[in-house]
């Protein structure tokens, strides 16, 4: 399956537009994609999952080896998370660590 | 519903995946409950696909069988590669400071907390790996 998802690195901040499926199939990729970006000096990483249909364990550990990567002062954020994704996450835990919010404010 | 077998490779995933998604709409699960149903079949066919056969090819045999009244569905996934139980792993502790939680064993424990029954046993050179989600 092609990557569904982009990265933007700007000014300390990483944008992360995630669509479709992060599963087995593509976590991989996006995990090479992220740590172009975690060697950089990261103070947020905000992931946009408005699009994000379908989260698997494998996307899951992408999200904490990127927090783990980028240290304990920087943020994640988790954008408007479908209802199904979100489940996954608190079900993980995944939430303690991410500011989950409806719209990200610059 | 019924069986299929498929070669354990990374492009089995989605047709064994649409596989139980198919016999679980036929028994009318929720979109939620398919979700997660989809969520243990891609823990459990990825494990498969990467570890059971180290030394070259084998196969995975998936049968889904209604429960009782068709109040659930069983899923039951077959291998014939190395002797491996994946439930036999501690669960991560969820709740660990993030700098500290572990990578692995996440999906196995979604597997668990999502389905209403899952069990493992070898049998005849076979991994056996079932699981019930009620409706």
């Amino acid at each position: 399956m092609e990557s569904n998802f982009s990265v933007n690195y700007e000014k300390g901040v990483a944008k992360i537009k995630l669509s479709g499926r992060l599963d087995a199939t593509n976590a991989g990729n996006l995990q090479e994609e992220l740590k172009k970006v975690t060697d950089k000096k990261i103070e947020r990483l905000v992931f946009f999952a408005k699009d994000l249909e379908y989260i698997s364990s494998a996307g899951l550990r992408v999200i904490i080896f990127a927090k783990q990567k980028i240290g304990v002062d920087s943020k994640v954020y988790l954008i408007s998370p479908q209802e199904a994704v979100l489940n996954v996450i608190k079900m993980s835990g995944l939430d303690n660590f991410m500011i989950i919010e409806d719209t990200y404010k610059d | 519903m019924g069986k299929v077998i498929l070669p354990a490779v990374k492009n089995s995933l989605y047709p064994a995946i649409d596989f139980i998604k198919n016999s679980a709409k036929e028994l009318g699960f929720d979109n939620k409950k398919i979700y997660e149903l989809e969520l243990a079949s891609e823990e459990v066919i990825v494990n498969i696909i990467n570890y059971a056969y180290p030394k070259g090819a084998g196969e995975m045999e998936i049968t889904c069988v209604p429960l009782q009244d068709d109040k659930g569905i069983k899923v039951e996934v077959v291998d014939w590669g190395i002797s491996f139980n994946p439930l036999d792993k501690p669960s991560p502790d969820i709740n660990a400071p993030i700098e500290e939680r572990k990578i692995g064993g996440l999906g196995i424990y979604l597997l668990r907390k999502t389905m209403d029954d899952v069990s493992y046993h070898r049998e005849d050179g076979k991994n056996i790996l079932t699981f019930v989600k009620k409706l």
